[in-house]
């Protein structure tokens, strides 16, 4: 979880990684689709193929208030709480 | 505005040699790039008569235009080579494309800079070939060789890094099978008719891509808008949370009218292999990059003698209709075939089953010895089991199945036109019937394509029941004239309410399209993404403005490009021709089922068939004698071939 204006929300059960958030991620920052540069790692586990995404947090600036990668994820892997405020709720 | 430099990568094995050959976007506009200047690649430098083992032959590796980018479908790779399968009696060969989705391999082909791979010669010894960011390395496989699809991929998986894409042949492609294919980042098939036979002749046992660059487009604030208007279209789609509950597994309800073999009760096969059955291995979906629908799978088998065993991909069509012509009503059995095919052999399950279903039931109406060598032919589970084994490995009668259809008619003497479900054509066995499914376009690409399967041309009229004015609708995306919509939509007594012939030749030069850029044909099938979409997707990534008609344009070039290639090596009209078995009636339970026109005005005759294809010819500007481009019409495209 990162909260620095907002909650960015991590459910890694429901990633079926398709590396939306990695290429969203890229492109905001340099108009550019590159998943390598993305601020999102994509765990995967090569038992399952199951992958999960971990964010850089120290790099995110959660897109100064409106994370690409929440709003490019189809299966709501990330979200995203503009208005939560720290403390206030779980 | 920057436009997009095109990268070939070539390297000859046989000399150890690579050289990058990089061209300006406009040098390969004309064929949309991608798979489509493959396909020029193949008609400039493939000699035609090789044998498709020989160092000759090539083998090139597309990544779509768009792939790498945040548009959805667009994971796709097209690989173009001659495909060893005996496609005649006098064992000619055809040059085809296949395609495959995946979620780290074509990308990772264009992060490294890589924008096709051609491979030539013959590696001395067996090899591994890595594109990364410096370049191409040629590497020793070692004790990879010999290996299954699985325990390769994981293993370069864990050497390279987890974000590495990995294409892998299993041991049925080392032993030159011609029917097997190859696995693409462990969850994706790519090339049944022979692609890993014949990276298996170049002793070629896996290519990993694991590039870090940045893929460009020429307007990406333009594009990345498309990108968002289009995936909202799938996020709204009504069927969109079946499809990522089940993923490929959704589609039974389709399916178990167009991939029936008729020799069940359809409330029988329901229940042994619907879609209440696949919940209980299902375990998860999994999507293609970019992709907000998903469709490949992870199944866990449930008890039996198979309890606990995982796979990835998509076994369920397969088991399931294989089951019925095998007769094994356990799903669990087949499903354990289809994860031996995809994670070990790499053998297609297709062919193979169909063979097995052949030989066996031949020998049980006494067409055949019953005593082969090697094995008793049985009609059980255990016999069926041995044969798939010994056609990965080609011992004994293993080694007659290895080599497909023709290969059986001259050593056993069965023709594969008696063959009871779907039919052969080019040594192809298809993997739709034309009776149970009626004769919609996509039978008819089995008969024109160059290589007999459907390569991604999927538009709504794979489905049984649309309107015609939902047909009618998607075509009108393509650009067409009036006058050209008013062919297609023409009622005739021998197609039916649409022209089938007609509609065939432009939804062909669409599949072009589509893998040229990398677009999965699912988008098409489920009407998401419409040709003029892909227009502007196109124009907004390589900053050349241009319209639906001319995308279809170029991909008939495309299309004149492929069917000349293989003019050059003896094919024609003859090749094109409808299976036997078309024409004989199903004998279902639920009564005969006999191939009917789309919406089921008439049966369907040998005429009939011949008049559309003469239809299919007159469109493309073809001679329809002898099923060949004119010189005419290749010189309209600016074709010199």
């Amino acid at each position: 979880m990162i909260s620095i204006g907002g909650r960015l929300t991590i459910w890694p059960d429901r990633c079926r990684g398709c590396r939306s958030c990695q290429m969203a991620c890229s492109f905001t920052k340099t108009l550019e689709y590159n998943p390598s540069a993305s601020y999102i790692i994509l765990e995967r586990d090569l038992e399952t193929e199951k992958t999960a995404p971990m964010i850089k947090s120290l790099r995110c600036d959660l897109c100064g208030g409106n994370p690409a990668c929440a709003a490019a994820c189809s299966y709501k892997a990330i979200t995203f709480e503009p208005n939560w405020e720290s403390g206030s709720c779980e | 505005m920057t436009r997009p430099i095109d990268r070939t990568w070539f390297v000859d094995l046989t000399r150890s040699q690579v050289h990058v050959e990089e061209r300006t976007y406009d040098e390969v506009a004309d064929v949309l790039g991608g798979s489509g200047f493959g396909w020029r690649i193949v008609a400039n430098r493939l000699p035609s008569g090789i044998d498709p083992f020989s160092p000759e032959n090539m083998i090139v590796l597309n990544p779509g235009t768009l792939v790498g980018t945040r548009v959805m479908g667009a994971s796709k790779l097209t690989a173009i080579t001659k495909f060893p399968t005996v496609a005649s009696a006098d064992h000619r060969y055809y040059v085809g494309s296949c395609t495959s989705g995946g979620r780290y391999f074509a990308i990772g082909m264009r992060q490294a800079g890589c924008d096709r791979l051609v491979i030539q010669g013959k590696a001395s010894e067996p090899v591994i070939l890595a594109i990364r960011d410096g370049g191409l390395s040629i590497e020793p496989a070692g004790d990879l060789w010999g290996k299954g699809i699985d325990e390769v991929s994981r293993t370069l998986i864990e050497q390279e890094g987890q974000d590495a894409g990995v294409l892998v042949i299993g041991t049925a492609g080392e032993k030159l099978v011609r029917s097997a294919l190859t696995i693409i980042d462990r969850t994706n098939s790519l090339g049944r008719g022979g692609l890993g036979a014949v990276f298996g002749s170049k002793n070629v046992k896996a290519v990993v891509a694991h590039g870090t660059g940045s893929i460009r487009v020429a307007d990406p604030i333009g594009y990345n808008q498309i990108a968002d208007e289009l995936c909202e279209r799938a996020m709204t789609w009504p069927r969109r949370e079946h499809w990522i509950k089940l993923g490929l597994a959704a589609g039974w309800s389709t399916f178990k009218h167009t991939q029936n073999p008729g020799m069940w009760e359809k409330e029988s096969w329901d229940k042994l292999y619907g879609e209440e059955k696949r919940l209980e291995s299902l375990r998860a979906v999994i999507a293609c990059a970019s992709c907000p629908l998903n469709c490949r799978l992870r199944w866990v088998l449930p008890g039996g003698e198979f309890d606990g065993e995982q796979g990835l991909g998509s076994p369920y069509s397969k088991s399931a209709t294989s089951g019925q012509l095998l007769g094994i009503e356990d799903d669990r059995k087949m499903i354990h075939l289809v994860t031996e095919a995809n994670s070990y052999t790499g053998i297609d399950f297709y062919t193979t089953t169909r063979l097995i279903d052949f030989v066996t039931r031949m020998a049980e109406r006494g067409r055949i010895p019953a005593e082969q060598d090697g094995i008793t032919l049985a009609r059980d589970y255990p016999t069926y089991q041995r044969l798939y084994t010994m056609t990965a490995n080609r011992e004994g009668l293993g080694d007659i199945l290895a080599d497909g259809w023709y290969r059986v008619q001259e050593e056993l003497g069965l023709d594969p036109s008696e063959y009871w479900y779907a039919g052969v054509c080019k040594g192809v066995d298809f993997i739709y019937d034309a009776r149970p499914s009626r004769f919609h376009p996509l039978m008819m690409t089995f008969l024109t394509r160059p290589r007999p399967h459907h390569g991604g041309s999927h538009t709504r009229t794979n489905s049984r029941g649309k309107t015609l004015e939902e047909i009618r609708d998607q075509a009108a995306h393509w650009g067409l004239s009036d006058e050209v919509m008013d062919r297609i939509f023409l009622e005739t007594d021998y197609s039916g309410k649409f022209n089938v012939g007609r509609y065939t030749a432009y939804m062909e030069d669409l599949m072009r399209v589509k893998n040229a850029i990398g677009l999965c044909t699912i988008y098409t099938y489920q009407a998401l993404i419409f040709a003029d979409d892909m227009a502007r997707l196109y124009s907004a990534a390589v900053g050349e403005q241009i319209n639906a008609r001319e995308l279809i344009r170029r991909g008939e070039r495309v299309s004149n490009l492929a069917k000349m290639i293989n003019v050059r090596d003896g094919f024609s009209r003859a090749d094109d021709q409808p299976p036997d078995v078309w024409f004989r009636p199903m004998e279902a339970p639920e009564g005969r089922i006999e191939m009917e026109d789309y919406y089921q005005t008439k049966t369907l005759h040998r005429e009939d068939l011949a008049h559309m294809l003469d239809d299919y010819y007159e469109e493309r500007g073809w001679d329809k004698t002898s099923g060949h481009p004119t010189p005419e019409k290749l010189a309209a495209l600016g074709l010199s071939i």
